[in-house]
Protein backbone atom coordinates (compact mmCIF):
# COMPACT_ATOMS: atom_id res chain seq x y z
CA UNK A 1 0.00 0.00 0.00
CA UNK A 2 1.16 3.10 -0.97
CA UNK A 3 0.63 6.27 1.91
CA UNK A 4 -0.43 9.60 0.58
CA UNK A 5 -0.78 11.24 4.09
CA UNK A 6 1.48 13.93 3.23
CA UNK A 7 1.56 15.71 6.61
CA UNK A 8 4.99 14.97 7.23
CA UNK A 9 4.07 14.39 10.95
CA UNK A 10 7.68 14.52 12.76
CA UNK A 11 6.42 11.79 15.16
CA UNK A 12 4.89 9.95 11.99
CA UNK A 13 8.15 9.77 10.22
CA UNK A 14 10.68 9.23 13.09
CA UNK A 15 8.54 6.47 14.04
CA UNK A 16 9.27 5.18 10.17
CA UNK A 17 12.79 5.82 10.98
CA UNK A 18 13.05 3.36 13.99
CA UNK A 19 10.69 0.61 11.82
CA UNK A 20 12.87 0.80 9.20
CA UNK A 21 16.28 0.77 11.69
CA UNK A 22 14.46 -1.60 13.72
CA UNK A 23 13.64 -4.16 10.45
CA UNK A 24 17.43 -3.52 8.76
CA UNK A 25 19.38 -3.65 11.71
CA UNK A 26 20.67 -0.45 10.77
CA UNK A 27 23.08 2.01 12.17
CA UNK A 28 22.98 5.85 11.49
CA UNK A 29 19.57 6.65 13.60
CA UNK A 30 21.08 9.67 15.29
CA UNK A 31 22.61 11.43 11.74
CA UNK A 32 18.74 10.69 10.90
CA UNK A 33 17.14 12.17 13.94
CA UNK A 34 18.68 15.91 13.75
CA UNK A 35 17.10 16.33 10.31
CA UNK A 36 13.67 15.11 10.66
CA UNK A 37 12.32 18.18 11.39
CA UNK A 38 14.44 20.24 8.34
CA UNK A 39 12.75 18.03 6.14
CA UNK A 40 9.33 17.43 7.19
CA UNK A 41 8.97 21.70 6.65
CA UNK A 42 11.39 21.65 3.05
CA UNK A 43 9.05 18.38 1.58
CA UNK A 44 6.00 19.79 2.95
CA UNK A 45 6.07 23.93 1.73
CA UNK A 46 8.84 24.47 -0.38
CA UNK A 47 9.89 21.82 -2.35
CA UNK A 48 8.25 21.52 -5.75
CA UNK A 49 7.84 18.33 -7.52
CA UNK A 50 5.55 19.02 -10.83
CA UNK A 51 2.71 16.27 -10.48
CA UNK A 52 4.48 14.79 -7.78
CA UNK A 53 7.08 13.16 -10.17
CA UNK A 54 10.76 12.64 -8.22
CA UNK A 55 11.92 13.00 -11.90
CA UNK A 56 10.47 15.93 -13.08
CA UNK A 57 12.17 18.17 -15.38
CA UNK A 58 11.05 21.51 -13.65
CA UNK A 59 11.61 20.19 -10.36
CA UNK A 60 13.52 21.96 -7.11
CA UNK A 61 16.99 19.72 -6.28
CA UNK A 62 17.11 18.70 -2.64
CA UNK A 63 19.96 16.81 -2.69
CA UNK A 64 20.83 15.01 1.00
CA UNK A 65 25.10 15.55 1.03
CA UNK A 66 25.06 13.72 4.45
CA UNK A 67 23.99 10.52 3.04
CA UNK A 68 24.08 9.06 6.61
CA UNK A 69 20.75 10.81 7.32
CA UNK A 70 19.07 9.10 4.45
CA UNK A 71 16.10 7.31 6.73
CA UNK A 72 14.78 10.39 7.27
CA UNK A 73 14.50 10.88 3.28
CA UNK A 74 13.51 7.34 2.97
CA UNK A 75 10.47 8.23 5.81
CA UNK A 76 9.16 11.80 3.84
CA UNK A 77 9.53 9.71 0.23
CA UNK A 78 6.55 7.41 1.52
CA UNK A 79 4.81 9.72 2.32
CA UNK A 80 4.95 11.37 -1.05
CA UNK A 81 3.89 7.94 -2.27
CA UNK A 82 7.71 7.18 -4.01
CA UNK A 83 8.28 4.57 -2.10
CA UNK A 84 5.88 1.67 -1.25
CA UNK A 85 5.64 0.14 2.41
CA UNK A 86 7.61 -2.96 1.66
CA UNK A 87 10.40 -1.18 0.84
CA UNK A 88 10.37 -0.07 4.78
CA UNK A 89 9.72 -3.84 6.13
CA UNK A 90 12.53 -5.30 3.75
CA UNK A 91 15.10 -2.83 4.28
CA UNK A 92 18.42 -4.19 3.91
CA UNK A 93 17.18 -7.76 2.71
CA UNK A 94 19.42 -9.19 0.21
CA UNK A 95 18.35 -7.48 -3.39
CA UNK A 96 16.71 -4.75 -2.16
CA UNK A 97 17.42 -1.41 -3.25
CA UNK A 98 17.48 0.96 -0.36
CA UNK A 99 20.71 1.22 0.91
CA UNK A 100 22.12 2.85 4.20
CA UNK A 101 23.76 5.57 2.22
CA UNK A 102 21.79 7.92 0.18
CA UNK A 103 21.85 6.26 -3.58
CA UNK A 104 21.32 8.29 -6.42
CA UNK A 105 19.44 5.51 -8.56
CA UNK A 106 16.90 5.85 -6.06
CA UNK A 107 14.19 7.93 -7.92
CA UNK A 108 13.74 11.34 -5.52
CA UNK A 109 18.21 11.26 -4.03
CA UNK A 110 19.67 13.48 -6.25
CA UNK A 111 23.10 12.02 -5.82
CA UNK A 112 25.25 8.96 -4.04
CA UNK A 113 26.36 10.25 -0.98
CA UNK A 114 28.15 9.21 2.35
CA UNK A 115 31.62 9.50 1.31
CA UNK A 116 31.30 13.07 1.85
CA UNK A 117 31.57 16.51 0.88
CA UNK A 118 30.35 15.73 -2.77
CA UNK A 119 26.70 16.59 -2.68
CA UNK A 120 27.35 20.23 -2.07
CA UNK A 121 29.24 20.66 -5.72
CA UNK A 122 26.84 18.60 -7.21
CA UNK A 123 24.32 20.70 -5.79
CA UNK A 124 26.24 24.11 -7.15
CA UNK A 125 26.19 22.32 -10.47
CA UNK A 126 22.82 21.70 -10.49
CA UNK A 127 22.15 25.55 -9.17
CA UNK A 128 24.09 27.11 -12.26
CA UNK A 129 22.77 25.03 -14.48
CA UNK A 130 18.96 26.30 -13.44
CA UNK A 131 20.65 30.03 -13.49
CA UNK A 132 21.90 29.16 -17.20
CA UNK A 133 18.62 27.81 -18.26
CA UNK A 134 16.86 30.90 -16.44
CA UNK A 135 14.57 28.62 -15.09
CA UNK A 136 13.02 29.32 -11.10
CA UNK A 137 14.30 26.20 -9.59
CA UNK A 138 16.06 26.02 -6.37
CA UNK A 139 18.22 23.95 -5.06
CA UNK A 140 19.39 23.05 -1.53
CA UNK A 141 22.02 20.95 -0.16
CA UNK A 142 22.11 19.40 3.36
CA UNK A 143 25.08 19.41 5.09
CA UNK A 144 26.63 17.81 8.35
CA UNK A 145 28.82 19.76 10.23
CA UNK A 146 31.09 17.58 10.34
CA UNK A 147 31.04 17.28 6.54
CA UNK A 148 32.09 21.05 6.89
CA UNK A 149 35.69 19.65 7.12
CA UNK A 150 35.81 18.38 3.66
CA UNK A 151 37.93 20.55 1.65
CA UNK A 152 35.06 20.59 -1.83
CA UNK A 153 32.39 22.56 0.08
CA UNK A 154 34.72 25.62 1.11
CA UNK A 155 35.75 25.24 -3.21
CA UNK A 156 31.98 24.77 -4.21
CA UNK A 157 30.92 28.09 -1.75
CA UNK A 158 33.44 30.36 -3.13
CA UNK A 159 32.02 29.48 -6.86
CA UNK A 160 28.43 29.83 -5.77
CA UNK A 161 29.09 32.98 -4.01
CA UNK A 162 31.39 34.24 -7.21
CA UNK A 163 28.54 33.04 -9.31
CA UNK A 164 26.04 35.10 -7.43
CA UNK A 165 23.62 31.90 -7.27
CA UNK A 166 21.24 33.22 -5.57
CA UNK A 167 19.07 30.11 -6.03
CA UNK A 168 20.56 27.86 -4.25
CA UNK A 169 20.63 26.94 -0.35
CA UNK A 170 22.80 25.05 2.00
CA UNK A 171 21.50 24.01 5.02
CA UNK A 172 23.51 23.21 7.86
CA UNK A 173 22.76 20.01 10.13
CA UNK A 174 24.66 21.46 13.09
CA UNK A 175 24.19 18.77 15.67
CA UNK A 176 27.76 19.03 17.02
CA UNK A 177 28.59 15.46 16.32
CA UNK A 178 30.75 13.67 13.80
CA UNK A 179 31.79 10.18 13.61
CA UNK A 180 34.07 10.59 16.84
CA UNK A 181 33.18 12.62 19.27
CA UNK A 182 32.18 16.18 18.88
CA UNK A 183 32.75 18.44 16.40
CA UNK A 184 34.47 20.84 18.96
CA UNK A 185 36.89 18.25 19.77
CA UNK A 186 37.90 16.69 16.49
CA UNK A 187 38.03 19.89 14.13
CA UNK A 188 36.31 23.46 15.58
CA UNK A 189 34.66 24.64 13.68
CA UNK A 190 33.64 27.74 15.27
CA UNK A 191 30.64 30.00 13.94
CA UNK A 192 29.66 28.36 10.65
CA UNK A 193 27.18 31.17 10.01
CA UNK A 194 30.57 33.73 10.48
CA UNK A 195 31.85 31.13 8.24
CA UNK A 196 29.45 31.02 5.38
CA UNK A 197 28.95 34.41 5.86
CA UNK A 198 32.90 35.63 4.92
CA UNK A 199 32.53 33.47 1.55
CA UNK A 200 29.86 35.84 0.36
CA UNK A 201 26.74 33.70 1.69
CA UNK A 202 23.26 35.28 3.37
CA UNK A 203 23.16 33.21 6.29
CA UNK A 204 20.29 32.54 9.27
CA UNK A 205 20.55 30.43 12.43
CA UNK A 206 17.47 28.74 13.53
CA UNK A 207 16.48 25.83 15.86
CA UNK A 208 16.55 23.15 13.94
CA UNK A 209 13.86 21.51 15.76
CA UNK A 210 11.29 24.12 15.38
CA UNK A 211 9.36 24.17 12.60
CA UNK A 212 7.56 27.44 12.34
CA UNK A 213 11.49 28.80 12.70
CA UNK A 214 12.84 26.66 9.65
CA UNK A 215 9.92 27.75 7.61
CA UNK A 216 10.37 31.14 8.03
CA UNK A 217 14.32 31.31 7.50
CA UNK A 218 13.63 29.52 4.03
CA UNK A 219 10.88 32.21 3.18
CA UNK A 220 12.88 34.76 4.77
CA UNK A 221 15.79 33.70 2.34
CA UNK A 222 13.88 33.05 -0.61
CA UNK A 223 12.39 36.41 -0.60
CA UNK A 224 15.42 38.79 -0.55
CA UNK A 225 17.01 39.85 -3.19
CA UNK A 226 20.05 39.62 -2.37
CA UNK A 227 22.08 37.85 -5.65
CA UNK A 228 23.68 35.72 -2.63
CA UNK A 229 23.95 31.80 -2.20
CA UNK A 230 22.15 31.42 0.99
CA UNK A 231 22.66 29.58 4.05
CA UNK A 232 21.00 28.44 6.93
CA UNK A 233 22.65 26.89 9.74
CA UNK A 234 20.24 24.77 11.79
CA UNK A 235 21.27 24.08 15.22
CA UNK A 236 19.72 20.47 16.11
CA UNK A 237 20.34 17.56 18.39
CA UNK A 238 21.79 14.47 17.17
CA UNK A 239 19.02 11.63 17.85
CA UNK A 240 16.46 14.14 18.75
CA UNK A 241 12.98 12.16 19.92
CA UNK A 242 14.72 9.58 21.72
CA UNK A 243 15.71 10.92 25.02
CA UNK A 244 18.74 7.89 25.20
CA UNK A 245 19.71 8.56 22.17
CA UNK A 246 19.95 12.22 22.46
CA UNK A 247 23.51 14.15 22.62
CA UNK A 248 25.27 9.86 22.75
CA UNK A 249 26.71 9.68 20.08
CA UNK A 250 26.71 6.42 20.04
CA UNK A 251 23.54 6.22 18.14
CA UNK A 252 25.70 6.83 15.06
CA UNK A 253 26.14 3.25 15.24
CA UNK A 254 24.34 1.23 17.44
CA UNK A 255 21.46 -1.27 16.43
CA UNK A 256 18.12 -1.54 17.81
CA UNK A 257 17.50 -4.20 19.85
CA UNK A 258 13.83 -5.58 20.75
CA UNK A 259 13.86 -3.16 23.82
CA UNK A 260 15.45 -0.33 23.00
CA UNK A 261 12.99 -0.07 19.88
CA UNK A 262 10.37 -0.90 22.17
CA UNK A 263 11.49 2.15 24.38
CA UNK A 264 11.94 4.69 21.68
CA UNK A 265 8.84 3.75 20.32
CA UNK A 266 7.52 5.12 23.29
CA UNK A 267 9.42 8.10 23.51
CA UNK A 268 8.56 9.05 19.81
CA UNK A 269 4.95 8.46 20.65
CA UNK A 270 5.09 10.54 23.32
CA UNK A 271 7.44 13.27 22.40
CA UNK A 272 5.63 17.05 22.01
CA UNK A 273 7.05 19.44 19.72
CA UNK B 1 47.13 17.90 -32.43
CA UNK B 2 45.79 20.62 -29.67
CA UNK B 3 44.61 23.00 -32.64
CA UNK B 4 41.97 19.38 -33.67
CA UNK B 5 40.65 20.00 -29.79
CA UNK B 6 40.10 23.30 -29.90
CA UNK B 7 38.61 22.72 -33.21
CA UNK B 8 36.52 19.66 -32.07
CA UNK B 9 35.63 22.00 -28.64
CA UNK B 10 34.41 24.76 -30.70
CA UNK B 11 32.63 22.88 -33.27
CA UNK B 12 30.22 20.43 -30.58
CA UNK B 13 29.50 23.74 -28.45
CA UNK B 14 28.24 25.83 -31.12
CA UNK B 15 25.94 23.03 -32.47
CA UNK B 16 24.90 22.35 -28.87
CA UNK B 17 24.42 24.91 -26.39
CA UNK B 18 23.79 21.97 -24.36
CA UNK B 19 27.82 21.38 -24.24
CA UNK B 20 30.01 23.35 -21.50
CA UNK B 21 33.45 23.84 -20.94
CA UNK B 22 34.83 23.77 -17.23
CA UNK B 23 38.34 24.28 -17.23
CA UNK B 24 40.48 24.46 -13.74
CA UNK B 25 42.00 27.50 -14.36
CA UNK B 26 43.75 25.46 -17.28
CA UNK B 27 44.59 26.06 -20.84
CA UNK B 28 45.64 29.56 -21.15
CA UNK B 29 45.99 30.10 -25.10
CA UNK B 30 44.13 26.83 -25.51
CA UNK B 31 40.71 27.99 -25.37
CA UNK B 32 40.81 31.28 -27.09
CA UNK B 33 38.82 30.48 -29.87
CA UNK B 34 36.28 28.98 -27.62
CA UNK B 35 35.91 31.78 -25.45
CA UNK B 36 35.54 34.19 -28.40
CA UNK B 37 32.93 31.62 -30.18
CA UNK B 38 31.33 30.27 -27.22
CA UNK B 39 31.77 33.11 -23.95
CA UNK B 40 28.31 32.05 -22.49
CA UNK B 41 29.45 27.93 -22.67
CA UNK B 42 33.02 28.85 -20.76
CA UNK B 43 33.16 28.32 -17.08
CA UNK B 44 36.69 28.68 -15.17
CA UNK B 45 35.55 26.53 -12.35
CA UNK B 46 39.01 28.14 -10.22
CA UNK B 47 41.94 26.00 -8.57
CA UNK B 48 39.73 23.81 -7.78
CA UNK B 49 39.03 20.01 -9.30
CA UNK B 50 37.39 18.56 -6.69
CA UNK B 51 34.24 20.63 -7.08
CA UNK B 52 34.50 21.58 -10.52
CA UNK B 53 33.58 17.53 -11.46
CA UNK B 54 30.68 17.53 -8.77
CA UNK B 55 29.57 20.31 -10.65
CA UNK B 56 29.93 19.01 -13.87
CA UNK B 57 27.94 16.20 -12.56
CA UNK B 58 25.21 18.54 -11.51
CA UNK B 59 25.26 20.66 -14.56
CA UNK B 60 24.96 17.15 -16.62
CA UNK B 61 21.93 15.86 -14.33
CA UNK B 62 19.95 19.10 -15.48
CA UNK B 63 20.43 18.21 -19.18
CA UNK B 64 24.23 19.91 -19.94
CA UNK B 65 27.10 18.05 -21.34
CA UNK B 66 29.98 19.54 -19.68
CA UNK B 67 33.65 18.89 -20.97
CA UNK B 68 36.01 19.10 -17.77
CA UNK B 69 39.37 20.14 -18.48
CA UNK B 70 42.17 20.00 -16.76
CA UNK B 71 46.02 18.31 -16.39
CA UNK B 72 46.59 14.72 -16.52
CA UNK B 73 47.76 15.11 -13.32
CA UNK B 74 44.80 16.38 -11.26
CA UNK B 75 42.14 15.44 -14.20
CA UNK B 76 41.31 12.50 -13.62
CA UNK B 77 44.33 11.13 -11.33
CA UNK B 78 42.81 14.06 -8.29
CA UNK B 79 39.42 13.41 -8.75
CA UNK B 80 39.32 10.10 -9.03
CA UNK B 81 36.61 9.90 -6.38
CA UNK B 82 34.37 12.43 -7.51
CA UNK B 83 34.68 10.76 -11.32
CA UNK B 84 33.81 7.25 -9.75
CA UNK B 85 30.98 8.34 -7.68
CA UNK B 86 29.31 11.59 -9.06
CA UNK B 87 29.85 11.12 -12.85
CA UNK B 88 30.44 7.21 -13.42
CA UNK B 89 28.06 5.74 -10.67
CA UNK B 90 25.17 7.34 -12.93
CA UNK B 91 26.57 7.17 -16.40
CA UNK B 92 26.04 10.65 -17.07
CA UNK B 93 27.45 12.63 -20.04
CA UNK B 94 30.91 14.21 -18.85
CA UNK B 95 33.97 14.19 -20.98
CA UNK B 96 37.39 14.38 -19.13
CA UNK B 97 40.18 15.49 -20.81
CA UNK B 98 43.30 15.05 -19.35
CA UNK B 99 46.19 17.00 -20.70
CA UNK B 100 50.01 16.85 -20.71
CA UNK B 101 49.89 13.34 -19.35
CA UNK B 102 52.83 11.08 -19.16
CA UNK B 103 56.29 13.49 -19.63
CA UNK B 104 55.15 16.69 -21.24
CA UNK B 105 56.05 18.94 -18.17
CA UNK B 106 59.52 17.02 -17.90
CA UNK B 107 60.77 20.36 -16.16
CA UNK B 108 58.34 20.59 -13.35
CA UNK B 109 58.70 17.00 -11.49
CA UNK B 110 56.24 14.56 -10.89
CA UNK B 111 53.33 16.73 -9.17
CA UNK B 112 52.54 17.78 -12.92
CA UNK B 113 53.58 14.45 -14.73
CA UNK B 114 50.73 11.89 -14.92
CA UNK B 115 51.98 8.25 -15.69
CA UNK B 116 49.02 6.64 -13.65
CA UNK B 117 45.68 7.89 -14.57
CA UNK B 118 44.59 5.11 -16.99
CA UNK B 119 45.42 3.17 -14.68
CA UNK B 120 43.44 4.79 -11.96
CA UNK B 121 40.70 5.65 -14.35
CA UNK B 122 39.94 1.72 -16.32
CA UNK B 123 39.30 -0.02 -13.08
CA UNK B 124 35.53 2.54 -13.09
CA UNK B 125 32.63 0.86 -14.04
CA UNK B 126 30.95 2.55 -17.15
CA UNK B 127 33.85 5.05 -17.73
CA UNK B 128 35.63 4.93 -21.21
CA UNK B 129 39.15 5.87 -21.34
CA UNK B 130 40.50 7.74 -25.56
CA UNK B 131 44.24 7.99 -25.49
CA UNK B 132 44.68 9.53 -29.29
CA UNK B 133 47.84 9.38 -31.34
CA UNK B 134 47.47 12.41 -33.30
CA UNK B 135 44.83 15.57 -34.82
CA UNK B 136 43.02 12.69 -36.67
CA UNK B 137 42.21 10.37 -33.83
CA UNK B 138 42.03 13.40 -31.31
CA UNK B 139 38.64 14.59 -33.58
CA UNK B 140 37.29 11.33 -34.10
CA UNK B 141 37.78 10.84 -30.38
CA UNK B 142 36.47 13.78 -29.47
CA UNK B 143 33.09 13.26 -31.23
CA UNK B 144 32.79 9.59 -30.38
CA UNK B 145 32.80 10.94 -26.66
CA UNK B 146 30.47 13.39 -27.21
CA UNK B 147 27.94 10.98 -28.88
CA UNK B 148 28.62 8.36 -26.36
CA UNK B 149 26.41 10.37 -23.91
CA UNK B 150 28.49 8.75 -21.13
CA UNK B 151 31.13 9.46 -18.95
CA UNK B 152 34.45 9.22 -20.93
CA UNK B 153 38.15 10.05 -19.88
CA UNK B 154 40.12 11.52 -23.27
CA UNK B 155 44.09 11.58 -22.60
CA UNK B 156 46.39 13.81 -24.76
CA UNK B 157 49.89 13.45 -24.03
CA UNK B 158 52.53 14.73 -26.25
CA UNK B 159 50.55 16.35 -29.18
CA UNK B 160 53.60 17.79 -31.21
CA UNK B 161 54.83 14.29 -33.41
CA UNK B 162 53.01 15.09 -35.56
CA UNK B 163 50.20 12.87 -37.64
CA UNK B 164 50.33 8.76 -37.21
CA UNK B 165 47.84 8.68 -40.07
CA UNK B 166 48.08 9.84 -43.70
CA UNK B 167 44.06 10.78 -43.39
CA UNK B 168 41.01 10.32 -41.00
CA UNK B 169 41.12 6.92 -40.43
CA UNK B 170 37.71 4.93 -39.88
CA UNK B 171 37.41 4.56 -36.37
CA UNK B 172 34.91 2.13 -34.87
CA UNK B 173 35.21 2.35 -30.89
CA UNK B 174 36.78 -0.29 -29.15
CA UNK B 175 38.77 -1.31 -32.49
CA UNK B 176 42.49 -0.56 -33.02
CA UNK B 177 44.15 1.43 -36.00
CA UNK B 178 46.21 -0.39 -38.31
CA UNK B 179 48.97 2.59 -39.14
CA UNK B 180 51.85 0.18 -40.62
CA UNK B 181 50.91 -2.94 -42.39
CA UNK B 182 53.07 -6.14 -41.70
CA UNK B 183 53.52 -9.17 -42.40
CA UNK B 184 51.86 -12.41 -40.35
CA UNK B 185 53.64 -14.06 -37.86
CA UNK B 186 56.31 -10.99 -37.43
CA UNK B 187 56.52 -8.64 -34.18
CA UNK B 188 53.26 -6.59 -33.62
CA UNK B 189 53.46 -3.20 -32.42
CA UNK B 190 50.70 -1.77 -30.01
CA UNK B 191 50.96 1.72 -28.99
CA UNK B 192 49.30 4.57 -27.90
CA UNK B 193 49.13 8.30 -27.60
CA UNK B 194 52.91 9.61 -28.41
CA UNK B 195 54.54 6.33 -28.35
CA UNK B 196 52.75 5.06 -31.58
CA UNK B 197 55.44 7.29 -33.80
CA UNK B 198 57.89 5.59 -31.79
CA UNK B 199 56.64 2.42 -32.58
CA UNK B 200 56.65 3.28 -36.02
CA UNK B 201 60.06 4.65 -36.15
CA UNK B 202 61.32 1.76 -34.45
CA UNK B 203 59.50 -0.56 -36.79
CA UNK B 204 60.57 1.43 -39.59
CA UNK B 205 64.02 1.17 -38.92
CA UNK B 206 64.15 -2.03 -37.69
CA UNK B 207 61.50 -4.57 -38.52
CA UNK B 208 60.31 -3.38 -41.38
CA UNK B 209 57.80 -6.53 -41.30
CA UNK B 210 56.45 -5.71 -38.07
CA UNK B 211 52.72 -4.38 -38.46
CA UNK B 212 52.04 -1.67 -35.95
CA UNK B 213 48.63 -0.87 -34.46
CA UNK B 214 47.63 2.70 -32.72
CA UNK B 215 45.00 1.77 -29.58
CA UNK B 216 42.92 5.08 -29.55
CA UNK B 217 40.43 3.12 -26.95
CA UNK B 218 42.09 1.66 -23.68
CA UNK B 219 38.58 0.78 -22.92
CA UNK B 220 36.34 -0.12 -23.90
CA UNK B 221 38.91 -2.39 -26.12
CA UNK B 222 37.50 -4.69 -28.78
CA UNK B 223 39.01 -8.09 -27.26
CA UNK B 224 38.36 -10.38 -30.56
CA UNK B 225 40.12 -7.78 -32.13
CA UNK B 226 42.77 -7.21 -30.26
CA UNK B 227 43.01 -11.62 -29.50
CA UNK B 228 43.04 -12.14 -33.43
CA UNK B 229 46.35 -9.64 -33.72
CA UNK B 230 47.76 -11.16 -31.32
CA UNK B 231 47.36 -14.39 -32.95
CA UNK B 232 49.07 -13.66 -36.05
CA UNK B 233 52.06 -12.03 -34.01
CA UNK B 234 55.52 -13.87 -33.31
CA UNK B 235 55.54 -11.66 -30.23
CA UNK B 236 53.63 -8.85 -29.27
CA UNK B 237 55.37 -5.42 -28.02
CA UNK B 238 52.90 -2.49 -26.37
CA UNK B 239 54.30 1.36 -25.67
CA UNK B 240 53.03 3.67 -24.02
CA UNK B 241 53.97 6.73 -21.93
CA UNK B 242 52.01 5.08 -18.96
CA UNK B 243 53.14 2.90 -15.88
CA UNK B 244 53.75 -0.45 -17.31
CA UNK B 245 51.10 -1.41 -14.57
CA UNK B 246 47.43 -0.83 -14.99
CA UNK B 247 47.41 0.66 -18.39
CA UNK B 248 47.39 -0.58 -22.36
CA UNK B 249 50.15 -3.03 -21.77
CA UNK B 250 47.96 -4.56 -19.12
CA UNK B 251 44.79 -4.66 -21.23
CA UNK B 252 46.56 -6.14 -24.12
CA UNK B 253 48.00 -8.67 -21.86
CA UNK B 254 45.11 -9.31 -19.97
CA UNK B 255 43.45 -10.10 -23.34
CA UNK B 256 46.09 -12.65 -25.02
CA UNK B 257 46.36 -14.44 -21.88
CA UNK B 258 42.73 -15.47 -21.69
CA UNK B 259 41.99 -15.44 -25.62
CA UNK B 260 45.41 -15.85 -27.47
CA UNK B 261 48.44 -16.27 -25.33
CA UNK B 262 51.41 -14.71 -26.98
CA UNK B 263 54.54 -13.20 -25.30
CA UNK B 264 54.32 -9.58 -24.96
CA UNK B 265 56.59 -6.91 -24.03
CA UNK B 266 55.36 -4.41 -22.05
CA UNK B 267 57.30 -0.92 -23.03
CA UNK B 268 56.19 1.44 -20.58
CA UNK B 269 57.09 4.03 -17.19
CA UNK B 270 58.48 1.04 -14.66
CA UNK B 271 57.22 1.14 -11.01
CA UNK B 272 59.22 4.92 -10.31
CA UNK B 273 59.12 8.46 -10.11
CA UNK B 274 60.89 10.15 -12.07
CA UNK B 275 64.14 11.61 -10.05
CA UNK B 276 65.58 14.25 -12.18
CA UNK B 277 64.24 17.16 -15.10
CA UNK B 278 65.19 18.10 -18.03
CA UNK B 279 63.86 18.41 -21.35
CA UNK B 280 61.02 15.55 -22.74
CA UNK B 281 63.61 13.27 -24.28
CA UNK B 282 66.27 13.40 -21.62
CA UNK B 283 63.36 12.38 -19.28
CA UNK B 284 62.68 9.18 -21.71
CA UNK B 285 66.62 8.69 -21.58
CA UNK B 286 65.98 8.33 -17.15
CA UNK B 287 62.86 6.41 -18.04
CA UNK B 288 64.57 3.74 -20.23
CA UNK B 289 62.13 5.11 -22.88
CA UNK B 290 64.52 6.75 -25.90
CA UNK B 291 64.88 4.81 -28.67
CA UNK B 292 68.10 3.31 -28.05
CA UNK B 293 66.65 1.57 -24.64
CA UNK B 294 63.93 0.60 -26.64
CA UNK B 295 65.22 -1.04 -28.97
CA UNK B 296 67.69 -2.94 -26.66
CA UNK B 297 65.15 -3.99 -24.54
CA UNK B 298 63.21 -5.55 -27.48
CA UNK B 299 66.64 -7.21 -28.96
CA UNK B 300 67.18 -8.65 -25.11
CA UNK B 301 63.33 -9.80 -25.52
CA UNK B 302 63.76 -11.69 -28.74
CA UNK B 303 66.66 -13.74 -27.91
CA UNK B 304 65.40 -14.17 -24.30
CA UNK B 305 63.79 -17.15 -25.60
Amino acid sequence: MISQTKTFDTKALRKTVLDMAYAGSTVHIGCAFSIIELLAVLYRNHLRYPENDPHAAGRDYFVLSKGHGVMAQYACMRELGWLKDEAFSHYFADGSDLKGLSDSRVPGLETTSGSLGHGFSVGVGLAMGAKLRGTDQKTYALVGDGELNEGPIWEGALFAAHHDLKNFMVIVDENGYQAMGRTADVIKLGSIQAKFESFGFDALTVDGHDETAIDSAITQHWKSNSQAPKALIARTVKGKGVPFMEHNNIWHYTRLDHETYAQALSAVAGSVQ
Amino acid sequence: MRAAFSEALVRLAKADSNVLLLTGDHGYALFDDFRRECPAQYINAGIAEQNMVGMAAGLARAGFRPFVYGLSAFIPVRVVEQIKLDVAHDKLPVVFIGDGAGFVYSHLGTSHQSTEDIACTRAIPDLSVYSPADRFEVTACMNMAYQAKAPVYLRMGKSDRGDVHVAAPQVKIGRLLEVTPGKAGDITFIASGAFVRTAMNIAAGSYPDAAVWSAPFIKPINSKHVASICEKSRVVVVLEEHSVLGGLGSAIAEIASEFAPVRILRVGVRDRFSHRCGTYEYLLQEHGLDRPAIEQRIRDFLTAN
